[in-house]
């Protein structure tokens, strides 16, 4: 583990030391990870999540440094930011396995484009159905129904993929392979779940 | 007894503690509040006697410095085309993005080369900056009276959540005018959390709704450990209180149109006349079920009258509050909530204080809402508190405030490329890689946006930004990172390198709807003259109703007093007197303080004297006993 420069103490984040309050210069490589302080897995606890966060915030939110010279106060700046993205990556099971295929050499979003032929067709009739909705006056009871569809297979797939990174597989594994293939389902289904939403406010501002 | 009161006036208990270190700072559309940190909670500086709150008005005189405040309200009506309010709409912003406000305004606005819209007074044009510049200096004044010593020029200022760059740079452009240094700029209804936040930090969701005077923001937070998470926001910075009262403005405009013309309707003099009845009207309508529209414009001979029941002004207003009710849905999407999981609603700004708005968000959100703190107030003591947070004084709390637009670069053919997401936790940043399409090219421009649209043309234009300084390469070998920078103010600021070389390309931004730094630092110098003139021109002002009041006091008793006082009193008061009657003649200052000073020492027996004679005059009227 990394010592903090300035007291020797052993550091849980890159971003500042919680011993003696120094803040840091954080290397660009610096996973989400370990600007959490957490160990790289697919499952994380929400509530640690957000303790963690809120831990190190404490140490590198500008507002602490206000009366701090620019230096510092532009690090605080930079060190908050970096510590927000890497929380927004960890805090959504899609990004986070997403960054973890990634990382481990997984093929990238758009190598596994190819869907299944099935699957493509499955899109065509959501889509059918959103497209009739639209044109519709009254609420349509089939979006009802498959918002409630697609949101119980956007949470089994999001479980396949917690099962395939748990234990992480190898750098390179072809597991990585499969679990892309699933991410990209997500990707499908949450445009869907997205555009149902819209129509759903949309229809509450119109009436 | 004139000076009995005036020697108590003018000697203030000295201050226990030291002053605060900030203030806390809400420049609203209406009215602008200031408070501080004072004995472990945020409290609204009041002067002795008033509310603290000044209104958003700046009234421009024949002569001498202008009037800010509820002085210049006055004047509304009198000399509507030289008093200007509302300016807060138009903060940051284009002409064309105004339209709809100067439909129903008074005044005359035309826009600089850069785009910057200007007020017409008096024959000077102004821009929203400046005049936000001259109420905020007025607020910084009414705030040093309250402390009794000049309030510390460090400052936490409060926006509307949903304002985008442009006006939060304009608002802290507007603090650099009035010379104030801004510690930080706070979404207003975050701050609203914050004042309520003190007494119930436990765990929970809360929706803070907040109608103000020209603007509406509705904000979800988590709390947890004394942090306030910004979850999501939604708002719309067309929509407050005063379109409230449009509507019952209208109902006078279509009779009297009918009446009179349409000529009428366009008289600036008549169009505040409106604006000012339906304001009173609206806020009747708040305790009674029927108030009075009440319409004088005297040099046109109108004085116009009806009968408004509270049933008729929420029908004229539903679709308002029905779009308050939509951004409500939008946050809670964006926050992923359902209504029934908000823990606590609290509401901000005057236009809550309407009876259909409080109803309606208590149904929405099935729970009744938090009134306890003054919708008026509760805005600028939560910058109290957030300004306490920023000099120091606690580190229990901390803000996780968000950026309420997506930040996008124009791609070709006029798509958006978001680079960060709207209700992203700020300070935030991404790095964006570009390339050149040319040989040789050595700059690169590209067109930053905000606003959640898919073309670029329908978002909100923050700059457009040049590159330069690329070496020469062939087209697509040059990898230039951009890095777009959100500060917790939520402004953003943008730097780039190119990778292969190290060269850091230089930015130059050329800001839409804002001000350079050179015009800032102009206005500031200008101003720092203008302060100078307006303060010793307020001071001689000041003096003058002093003495002028002590004279009649002395005038009025002199003559009663004369058997008790011995010769050279008499001589030495008469002759105090008659010096303090030629100094009030004049404006020097330093001759008007040594006469009221000397004047004052003059009176001092027949004070004495005075008191005597009362309190004697009070115990003749009592018996003994009573006395003990």
């Amino acid at each position: 583990m990394t010592k903090c420069e300035a007291c020797g103490a052993a550091l849980e984040t890159p971003v500042a030391c919680a011993a003696c309050g120094a803040l840091r210069e954080v290397p660009d490589g610096a996973s989400p990870f370990e600007l959490l302080g957490l160990e790289p897995a697919i499952v994380v606890d929400e509530r640690t999540l957000r303790g963690q966060l809120t831990r190190f915030a404490r140490l590198v939110h500008p507002d602490f440094f206000a009366a701090a010279e620019p230096v510092l106060r532009e690090r605080a700046g930079r060190n908050s930011a970096r510590l927000n993205h890497a929380f927004e990556v960890l805090a959504d099971s899609a990004r986070r396995a997403d960054w973890l295929v990634t990382a481990l050499g997984g093929p990238a979003e758009d190598t596994e484009r190819a869907m299944p032929q099935a699957f493509l067709a499955e899109v065509l009739e959501w889509n059918e159905v959103l497209e009739e909705a639209r044109a519709e006056p009254e609420p349509d009871p089939r979006v009802a129904r498959l918002a409630v569809e697609l949101a119980a297979r956007r949470a089994s797939s999001l479980e396949r993929i917690a099962r395939a990174l748990e234990p992480l597989p190898e750098h390179g594994s072809p597991a990585l392979a499969t679990v892309r293939r699933e991410l990209n389902a997500v990707r499908y289904l949450d445009r869907a779940l997205g555009e149902i939403e819209s129509l759903r406010l949309a229809r509450s501002e119109r009436r | 007894m004139g000076y009995v009161e005036l020697n108590v006036l003018n000697n203030p208990a000295p201050s226990a503690a030291a002053g605060p270190l900030a203030l806390g700072i809400d420049l609203g559309t209406t009215n602008s509040l200031a408070a501080a940190w004072r004995d472990g909670r945020p409290v609204v500086l009041r002067p002795e006697g008033r509310s603290g709150l000044v209104p958003s008005v700046i009234h421009f005189g024949e002569g001498g410095p202008p009037l800010v405040g509820r002085e210049a309200r006055d004047h509304a009506v009198v000399d509507p085309r030289n008093t200007l309010f509302s300016v807060k709409r138009f903060m940051g912003r284009g002409l064309a993005d105004v339209a709809q406000e100067l439909a129903t305004l008074p005044y005359t606005a035309t826009e600089n080369e850069r785009g910057v819209v200007q007020l017409e007074a008096r024959g000077r044009r102004y821009t929203p900056e400046e005049l936000s510049a001259l109420i905020l200096r007025k607020v910084h004044e009414v705030a040093s009276s309250a402390l009794g010593a000049a309030a510390p020029t460090k400052c936490v200022i409060t926006v509307p959540a949903y304002f985008d760059d442009t006006q939060r740079q304009a608002t802290r452009d507007a603090a650099r005018i009035a010379g104030l240094e801004v510690l930080r700029i706070v979404n207003e209804p975050t701050a609203a959390s914050l004042a309520y936040g003190l007494d119930q930090r436990d765990k929970g969701h809360v929706a803070v709704f907040d109608l103000g005077g020209g603007t509406f923001d509705v904000t979800i937070l988590s709390i947890e450990d004394g942090v306030f998470r910004v979850l999501s926001t939604h708002g719309d910075t067309h929509l407050g209180g005063d379109d409230f009262d449009q509507r019952l403005a209208e109902l006078a405009r279509v009779a009297l149109a009918a009446e009179h013309g349409d000529e009428l309707v366009r008289d600036p003099a008549f169009q505040q006349a409106a604006r000012q009845a339906a304001e009173h009207c609206k806020v009747e309508l708040s305790t009674q079920p029927e108030a009075e529209l009440h319409l004088m414009v005297p040099h046109k001979r109108i004085a116009w009258r009806r009968r408004v029941a509270r049933d008729e002004f929420e029908r004229l207003t539903a679709d308002l509050v029905e779009r308050t009710l939509a951004a409500c849905r939008r946050a809670l999407s964006d926050a992923q909530l359902q209504p029934t999981e908000i823990d606590e609603v609290v509401l901000v700004g005057g236009g809550t204080r309407m009876p259909v708005v409080r109803r309606r968000v208590a149904e929405f959100f099935g729970r009744i809402p938090h009134t306890e703190l003054n919708p008026d107030e509760v805005v600028a003591l939560g910058a109290a508190v957030q300004a306490h947070i920023l000099t120091g004084g606690r580190r229990d709390m901390l803000l996780l405030d968000v950026t309420p637009l997506s930040l996008g670069i124009e791609t070709m053919g006029g798509a958006v490329s978001k680079i960060i997401q709207r209700n992203s936790t700020i300070p935030c940043e991404a790095t964006e890689g570009f390339t050149t399409y040319a040989d040789d090219q050595t700059a690169i421009d590209f067109h930053v946006v905000q606003g959640e649209r898919e073309l670029a043309r329908d978002c909100r234009t923050l700059g457009r930004f040049k590159l330069r300084g690329l070496p020469p390469m062939p087209a697509g070998m040059a990898r230039v990172a951009v890095r777009f920078h959100i500060d917790a103010d939520g402004v953003l600021s943008v730097s780039a390198k190119e990778q292969s070389t190290g060269v850091s390309a230089h930015i130059d931004v050329a800001p839409m709807h804002g001000l350079t730094d050179a015009e800032v630092e102009g206005m500031l110098q200008a101003g720092y003259a203008h302060a100078q003139d307006d303060f010793a021109a307020r001071r001689a002002a000041d003096l003058r109703t002093e003495i002028g009041t002590m004279i009649q006091a002395t005038e009025k008793n002199l003559n009663a007093g004369r058997a008790g006082l011995d010769k050279e009193s008499i001589l030495d008061l008469e002759d105090a007197l008659a010096r303090a009657k030629v100094a009030a003649a004049g404006s020097d200052v330093a001759a008007l303080q040594r006469a009221r000073d000397e004047f004052e020492r003059a009176a001092l027996p027949l004070a004495a004297l005075l008191m005597n004679n009362v309190a004697q005059k009070a115990l003749m009227g009592k018996s003994l006993g009573e006395v003990g």
